[in-house]
């Protein structure tokens, strides 16, 4: 039976057609009738479609009719994105096979490099196929000698193909079974089955996405997760077809669903092994960690009224998500919220995006920021990731922040203004390789901080959208960072404050108290906005008092609307913070954010 | 008691910034809606017959027949109890205004007359595609007294680019103008105006720039014996306009024609539609205040006018706002006893501080 089955993952960068590439394969094998297809299936968050990205896992069974003998395929499907890393190792971690899309015209990326090297790591044989061929800037004879010159994996036999225009797909599901080896395990070993996603469902619970690799499970069974030591009994298990199909166990080798009535997904760790109670394993798979948040903003409702549908909203987000963290937090400025913490920026804006689509709470983020470690003069250590609680600088010994290995991939002519955005964002050298006459790799170490900034738009902007980025986290290093405050009218407000780094301290404080003049009303009185570091004051902009309101005719006693102006305006102050005695637009503490847009 | 506000939809031509309810029309239209508005007093069947002001505004009343006019101002004194004493005004534009208009407005029993002026810059009447320029307005006023109106009022427009406001003011009080409403320009949605300059810069002044302008002419007009009584009108001594009051201090009024307003004096609002087909089948908005609503009017009304408002009259707390403290300490609102006012100084920001006081 195992002989049959082939797990296997598609990896690729941003854009390179893996949804596409996976409906197409599921059509193909007549997964889904043509009439269910709706374009990329996998994704099937609203967001994951608009986006072009896929946020959570979805595996999908198919079954293969070849040589006359029916193979049962197992597709993994993979998040395509730097802040997913984790999960991705986890998942490849289920498969024994991965296939690499490259797009014929842009060629290797860095996800495309990022993600090959996750899939030679954990050993699985790696099919590359070269998408995009119906395109006129297809160049598939390059971008094979590229994957074996950058990547260093044979490719001369890559299935070139279109997953759009349904080219050559045979020939993907063909090598999918010729070349990706079948699974190994014993059915009769104790149970030891991988968690590589987890998900919630209203009915059954958590619900843990699982690959056996050795014994079975079925219901009935009392289980244990090795790791976190909980135990529960076992309710249903099944497959995805690709919707969710109970069957009556599932064996070695095989990828499925185990459902447990487990009622948070806090008790489902990706990465955990799972055995049986009464007849565990003496081996749990190796590389279990917990993941944990690098980038944190606070999230505060526009109506500071909504607080507790805010909660909800995070709550009922993190039982799909267990990598989301929050805590209350209390804003001088904006009341009552939440401290979050994302797996990266683009989680983060999938979070935020959800909750006011998904959950129709209006939400004022502020500036993210990076966890930092600090060593206080008084020999004390701590993290911080909240700007606003970081010691008075005379307390502080020194600052650590997270630094992260970056790769970008671009075009040579960009090269120049690449490297000088690298430098002007405090990036260390590393490396620099010409992979062929049009692409060049740079590498360098440069602080979370600056990348979680601006950093991503500014690349993309300098080279026309050309370049391709990705980094992991590297280590922790000491630098000079201050703390720059915000005050208006003389006022600490907290929720602008940012951690930065002295040289640019000047600079930004300017940018900012310039913007903020912009944006914030004029009052009944002038207002001051400057911008200090400690109790030095570094720049100021002055808002001039209100001088006239609309003095409109009240026409043959229509007071209605002049009340139901008033009501209006009545509504947008609602979505003013007031410090101290000045009015600001909750727009203003995101825009902290966007300084050069203006220029 | 209760004040009548009668709506003359007619004009000679639409003015560019208008966002009223007024259109030019033939003789049979207007004929027809006077027919049926004529009806709509007789038909009114209110308990409360005794009024103490009466108001026809526009568009234009002067831009229609005479006859008509007097004809509907005998329905309401046939129908009503119209105290001897009352204010009885009729908004005439310069350019419809012959001396035979007037006498027989004055013999009917009109007894105050507001003229659009608007500006005596021709060029800025011209742009505002205003029909009279600077003699044919103050030609109107002269007129006006000669037939014998004591009570005349005029409407300037602030904020203009050309022109000066405060000579304008000069000139109509030197004719006999004992009665000024200024208002800024607004480029309302659905305006000529608004389709016609996309760049105000060049005909509309800038805040800071308008502002300038009303408090020159505040002060002009206070050196002159005109009281600013509320934000926009000034009165020489003793000719405020009793029918604006009324609606300052929330006093009961009814509105007959297209597009008018009624106010029970108490918690119910209701206008006539502002479509003249549906204005002909009796279409009505009516709704209903709540007590919060009722109370934020007073607020919204009262610091609008020198009337200011009462604590005992609302049911908010504003001993325990900090907003409202701090406005008393910072001399922005001055409290005698319960009565609260907001102080002339900063009439031009009201909205902001009635705005800080309701929220």
């Amino acid at each position: 039976m195992k002989d049959y089955i082939r797990n296997f993952c598609i990896i690729a960068h941003i854009d390179h057609g893996k949804s596409t590439l996976a409906d197409r394969l599921m059509e193909t094998t007549g997964s889904v009738a043509s009439r269910d297809m709706q374009s990329q299936l996998l994704d099937s968050m609203e967001l994951e479609r608009e986006k072009g990205i896929t946020i959570k896992l979805t595996p999908t069974r198919m079954n293969y009719i070849f040589n006359n003998k029916t193979y049962v395929l197992n597709l993994i499907d993979t998040p395509g994105h730097v802040d997913f890393t984790y999960e991705v190792s986890r998942s490849l971690a289920a498969c024994e096979g991965a296939i690499l899309i490259v797009d014929a015209s842009q060629g290797v990326e860095a996800q495309t490099l990022a993600n090959a090297y996750l899939a030679i790591d954990a050993n699985l044989e790696i099919l590359p196929v070269i998408n995009k061929i119906d395109l006129p800037s297809a160049r598939p004879d390059e971008v094979k000698k590229e994957i074996e010159d950058v990547v260093g994996l044979p490719a001369q036999d890559a299935p070139c193909i279109s997953a759009k225009e349904g080219i050559n797909i045979e020939n993907v599901l063909e090598k999918i079974v010729t070349d990706f080896p079948p699974p190994i395990g014993d059915d009769n070993l104790p149970l030891k089955a991988l968690i590589f996603d987890s998900f919630y469902d209203n009915f059954k619970g958590a619900v843990c996405l699982t690959r056996i690799f050795d014994g079975e499970i079925k219901a009935g069974d009392e289980i244990l997760f090795m790791q976190t030591g909980k135990k529960f009994e076992v309710t249903e298990v099944g497959v995805f077809n690709p919707k969710m199909q109970a069957t009556e166990k599932l064996s070695s080798g095989e990828v499925g669903y185990v459902a447990a009535s487990i009622k948070s997904l806090s008790d489902v760790h990706v990465g955990d092994t799972i055995t049986l109670f009464n007849n565990q394993t003496h081996q749990p798979l190796p590389g279990y960690k917990i993941v944990q948040p690098v980038v944190f903003c606070g999230i505060f409702a526009v109506d500071g009224s909504k607080y507790n549908e805010l909660k909800e909203a995070l709550l009922k987000l993190k039982l799909n998500d267990a990598s989301l963290q929050f805590s209350p937090e209390v804003s001088q400025a904006l009341g009552f919220g939440f401290r979050c913490g994302f797996l990266g920026l683009l989680h983060l804006e999938i979070i935020t995006e959800r909750i006011e689509r998904e959950f129709n709470i209006e939400i004022i983020t502020t500036a993210p920021s990076v966890s930092y470690k600090i060593f206080k003069t008084n020999g004390e250590e701590l993290e911080i990731s909240n700007p606003s609680s970081l010691p008075s600088p005379v307390e502080i010994d020194k600052i650590l922040e997270p630094i992260v290995k970056a790769s970008i991939f671009t075009p040579p002519s960009f090269v120049g203004a690449v490297m000088q955005l690298c430098q002007d964002k405090r990036g260390e050298y590393k490396n620099m390789v010409y992979l062929d006459a049009n692409r060049v790799k740079l590498e360098y170490n440069i602080p979370l901080g600056e990348i979680i900034y601006d950093f991503f738009d500014k690349l993309k902007s300098l080279t026309k959208g050309y370049a391709s980025f990705d980094y992991e986290i590297d280590s922790f290093k000491a630098s000079k960072l201050v703390k720059l405050d915000i005050l208006l009218n003389g006022e600490k407000c907290d929720a602008l404050s940012l951690i930065v780094h002295e040289d640019s301290a000047y600079l930004r404080g300017k940018a900012i108290t310039e913007k903020l003049k912009k944006i914030i009303p004029r009052q009944l009185f002038e207002v001051p906005i400057q911008a200090a570091i400690g109790n030095k004051i570094i720049a100021r902009e002055t808002i001039s008092a209100l001088r006239k309101d609309v003095l409109a005719k009240c026409y043959g006693g229509d007071i209605t609307r002049k009340r139901k102006l008033l009501e209006k305006q009545k509504e947008g102050k609602k979505r003013m913070r007031q410090i101290g005695s000045v009015q600001i637009p909750s727009e203003a503490f995101l825009s902290i954010l966007k300084l050069d847009d203006d220029k | 008691m209760i004040r009548i506000y009668v709506h003359i939809p007619f004009c000679d031509s639409k003015c560019i910034y208008c966002a009223f309810a007024s259109f030019v029309a033939e003789n049979g239209v207007k004929n027809q809606y006077f027919d049926f508005l004529n009806n709509e007093i007789i038909n009114s069947n209110l308990d409360d017959k005794v009024v103490s002001s009466i108001y026809f505004g526009g568009g234009t009343p002067s831009s229609v027949e005479p006859k008509q006019i007097v004809r509907t101002l005998e329905t309401i004194k046939n129908n009503f109890h119209v105290l001897s004493d009352a204010e009885i005004t009729i908004e005439c534009n310069p350019c419809s205004t012959s001396q035979e208009k007037l006498f027989s407005y004055y013999n009917a029993g009109f007894n105050r007359i507001s003229f659009g002026v608007q500006s005596l810059n021709n060029s800025m009447l011209k742009f505002l595609s205003r029909r009279h320029d600077k003699r044919v307005a103050l030609q109107a006023v002269k007129l006006a007294k000669k037939v014998g109106f004591e009570n005349i009022s005029a409407d300037l427009i602030l904020g203009l680019k050309k022109g000066n406001v405060v000579r304008d003011a000069r000139a109509l009080i030197n004719v006999g103008v004992k009665h000024i409403s200024a208002y800024m320009l607004q480029v309302e949605e659905g305006t000529q105006l608004k389709a016609l300059v996309l760049d105000h810069s060049d005909v509309i002044k800038n805040d800071d720039q308008a502002v300038k302008d009303y408090n020159r002419l505040c002060n002009f007009l206070d050196n002159h014996g005109f009281e600013r009584y509320e934000i926009s009108n000034f009165a020489f001594n003793g000719f405020q306009s009793e029918h604006n009051l009324g609606y300052w201090r929330g006093e009961k009024y009814i509105g007959f024609g297209l597009s008018a307003h009624s106010f029970d004096g108490k918690n119910k609002r209701w206008a006539n539609s502002s479509n003249l087909g549906d204005y002909y089948k009796r279409k009505i908005v009516q709704e209903v205040l709540s007590k919060e609503e009722i109370d934020e009017e007073k607020i919204m009304l009262g610091l609008r006018c020198y009337l200011g408002f009462n604590l005992k009259d609302v049911s908010f707390d504003l001993e325990n706002n900090k907003n409202f403290q701090q406005m008393i300490k910072d001399k922005i609102l001055f409290r005698e006893e319960d009565q609260v006012r907001l102080n002339p100084k900063y009439y031009e920001i009201s909205n902001s501080i009635i705005l800080k006081l309701l929220s």
